[in-house]
């Protein structure tokens, strides 16, 4: 489920209010958005997608809530990580990524 | 009371489409490239919302020759118990061989290559990124948009044809009216709220919208996809298993849990009734790491239910569960009474998940290209269709004299102010639809009892939908759908006395030749089912060295 909007990194755009599909946010203006719903989250990662700052977490756990450490996930790199390995951040594009994988198909076969 | 009655946005459109899908998507473009004014109405943001843009998913796009499509209409023919139709498919496999390309080239992708084996080589595009490309299209056609608008009821005139429908942008907080010459109905299927990558959007409204205009739905009993998924996770993404070796707790392995290198879900079952499973994928050179890295890069959703909690997928064990997907990549839906996709009540049409999708699938879907290839296909001859009917209507259609047929959960009664608790109800349906040995292993009894509960929960429904808030409104119609589906799909199950497709009967473990019909089923209080025909003969297989092993 959604566990972070970090506050430092966030921009206030508001997008995550938009794209998400199952209305768990709330617009606060001048602020942050809130996790108003958060049981209403799916956990399709969306958001966390299209968040253009990576200021979003949205953790593994489905069923249920988990503690979230801000400076933890940045440490490992988790911050944002969903975005690049779609392609979606900048100086990056999904046609690299399928570039890539098309490469390695070539080496070792479609895996089905 | 009604929510609905307040004041709010108010349209006139040739053709309404409800949805933002793909299946609902293309309908709209299809639609509006017939000349129509069409308005698109979805629960969510389209783009992000439904299955397919959470999940990602290829659709069959194979180039018109025999050689290559025959072993598409085989794969899962005898598998889905002899119901689909290969005439369906073949229109199917037309439409989407024509359009499927056209989102790399709206994207501005180079066009995919074609592999040795004559099919163009389309992997890799995600489903998030498709529907992003879908949005724009669809914005750049003139559809007018409208997102976080759930469609909550049908709007029929005095004839009874569907002319538009209402429902209530939770994000504006007012209620919006479309009246519409015709309406194609793309709500998605009905997952039961079990967090399914991508589908607690789909909850069934669709199904009840139509049933409550007068339509009736099919194969219903063939609704008990279940998918494998990391315990914790919400990702039902199933092709890895093919990588899977399977344990038990001990750290033993347990074989027979795939079947020709694919997942068996029942044997998988059986395992789950008895205790914890785990799974490492290490088979199949899934130990190779160039293998490895390149099923990171082709789904990058699955990997995040390992690199969020820091597991490795390829030398680790991890618990599975199965997840309830329902009728999402299950078959039932809302009936489909012609080659338009045109439904039994005129003015509604219906395409994706929301309608049956027993005509290319019988009584099995699954994964791989079929559910994809039925809402590309379905949602471009809905949408045709739909825009071909407001042009025959003419002027009439805005001058018609319309009202809502919702009832249960929607509007209150005057006898009492009681209200039902939206939350226990879906719990309540939960309890019957989700246990593996009530929904896969069906028995007579079960079926009776489950019933019985679930009619327990339809009485309770009657009573008043909480609606002081967008949510609240919203959720306490959901509950009554899912209430209604769940209803449905056993009603059906129960009348179905035989193992066809993905409909397991223990007390009838054999297919029966006698019932290679569809089963059409509705009400609302009072449920029934009738036999449908199909209309094919069953097509013989060809011989072996004709059709090749398809992976
Ligand atoms: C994990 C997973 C993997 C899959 N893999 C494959 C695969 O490999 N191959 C394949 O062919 N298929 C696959 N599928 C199935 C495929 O994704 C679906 O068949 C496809 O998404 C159907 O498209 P759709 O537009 O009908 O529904 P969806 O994509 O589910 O969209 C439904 C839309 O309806 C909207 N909606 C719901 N209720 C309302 C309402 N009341 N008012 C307005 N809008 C509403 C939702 O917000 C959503 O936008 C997979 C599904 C899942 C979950
Ligand atoms: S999308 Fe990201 S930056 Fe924008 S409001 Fe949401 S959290 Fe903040
Ligand atoms: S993960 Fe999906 S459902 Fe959850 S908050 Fe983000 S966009 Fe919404």
């Amino acid at each position: 489920m959604i566990e972070l909007i970090s506050q430092s990194r966030c921009i206030n755009c508001d997008i995550c209010v938009e794209v998400c599909p199952t209305n768990v946010f709330d617009p606060v203006p001048g602020e942050a958005p809130v996790i108003a719903r958060q049981s209403d989250c799916q956990t399709c990662f969306l958001c966390e997608a299209y968040c253009p700052v990576d200021a979003m977490f949205v953790a593994a756990e489905a069923h249920e809530h988990v503690e979230v450490n801000e400076e933890d996930l940045i440490a490992k790199g988790l911050l944002g990580a969903y975005r690049r390995n779609l392609g979606w951040n900048k100086g990056n594009s999904p046609e690299i990524r399928m570039n890539e994988m098309r490469e390695l198909q070539r080496k070792v076969g479609a895996p089905f | 009371m009604n929510k609905l009655n307040e004041p709010g946005l108010e349209i006139n459109a040739d053709v309404l489409v409800i949805g933002g899908g793909p299946a609902a998507s293309w309908a709209a473009l299809a639609a509006a490239e017939r000349g129509a004014k069409v308005v698109i109405a979805d629960k969510g943001y389209l783009g992000a919302s439904g299955a397919f843009a959470a999940s990602t998913s290829g659709a069959k796009v194979i180039p018109p020759i025999k050689e290559l499509r025959d072993p598409v209409k085989f794969e899962r023919y005898a598998l889905g118990g002899h119901l689909a139709q290969h005439s369906w498919w073949d229109r199917l496999l037309d439409v989407t061989f024509e359009k499927a390309p056209k989102i790399y080239e709206w994207g501005g992708y180079e066009t995919p290559p074609y592999n040795t084996n004559g099919r163009p080589a389309y992997r890799g595009l995600q489903g998030c990124e498709t529907m992003r490309i879908m949005r724009k299209q669809v914005k750049k056609a003139g559809v007018q948009i409208l997102d976080h608008s759930p469609a909550l009821e049908l709007l029929v005139d005095d004839e009874g044809a569907v002319s538009g429908a209402r429902g209530f942008q939770r994000q504006e907080n007012r209620p919006w009216t479309v009246k519409a010459a015709a309406v194609v109905m793309a709500s998605g299927g009905c997952a039961w709220l079990s967090k399914a990558l991508g589908c607690n959007t789909n909850t069934g409204d669709g199904l009840l919208m139509a049933v409550e205009a007068g339509g009736e739905l099919s194969s219903m009993e063939f609704s008990a996809h279940y998918v494998p998924a990391p315990k914790h996770s919400s990702v039902t993404k199933s092709a890895y298993y093919r990588f899977a070796s399977f344990y038990d707790e001990s750290g033993k392995v347990l074989d027979g849990l795939t079947k020709n290198g694919h997942r068996s879900t029942s044997a998988i079952a059986k395992e789950l009734l008895k205790g914890k499973v785990y799974v490492t994928l290490n088979q199949n050179g899934a130990d190779n790491p160039d293998m490895q890295k390149l099923l990171r890069l082709q789904q990058p959703n699955f990997m995040n239910a390992f690199d969020k909690i820091g597991v490795d997928p390829f030398t680790e064990k991890w618990e599975i569960t199965l997840l309830l997907e329902g009728t999402v990549r299950g078959v039932g839906g809302i009936r489909i009474a012609n080659k338009d996709c045109g439904t039994t009540v005129p003015g509604l049409f219906a395409a994706g998940d929301a309608a049956t999708r027993e005509l290319n699938c019988g009584g099995f879907t699954g994964g791989a290209g079929p559910n994809m290839t039925w809402a590309i296909g379905s949602g471009n001859i809905a949408g045709w269709a739909a825009a071909d009917h407001a042009r025959s209507l003419g002027q009439k259609a805005t001058e018609r004299n319309v009202r809502g047929v919702g009832r249960t959960g929607l509007v209150s009664s005057t006898e009492t102010d009681a209200t039902y608790d939206a939350n226990a109800v879906v719990k309540g349906v939960q309890e019957e639809i989700f246990p593996l040995d009530k929904n896969i292993f069906r028995t007579e009894k079960g079926l009776l009892d489950s019933l019985a509960k679930l009619n327990q929960l339809w009485s309770e429904v009657q009573k008043n939908p909480v609606q002081g808030t967008a949510q609240e409104l919203q959720r306490s119609r959901e509950a009554v759908g899912l209430v209604a589906a769940a209803r449905w799909a056993y009603f059906a199950g129960l009348e179905r006395k035989e193992t066809r497709g993905m409909h397991k009967r223990l007390d009838y473990p054999q297919l029966d030749p006698n019932q290679r019909h569809y089963l059409a089923v509705g009400g609302l209080d009072k449920l029934w089912t009738r036999p449908v025909p199909v209309p094919e003969a069953v097509v013989p297989q060809p011989a072996k060295e004709e059709v090749a092993v398809h992976a």
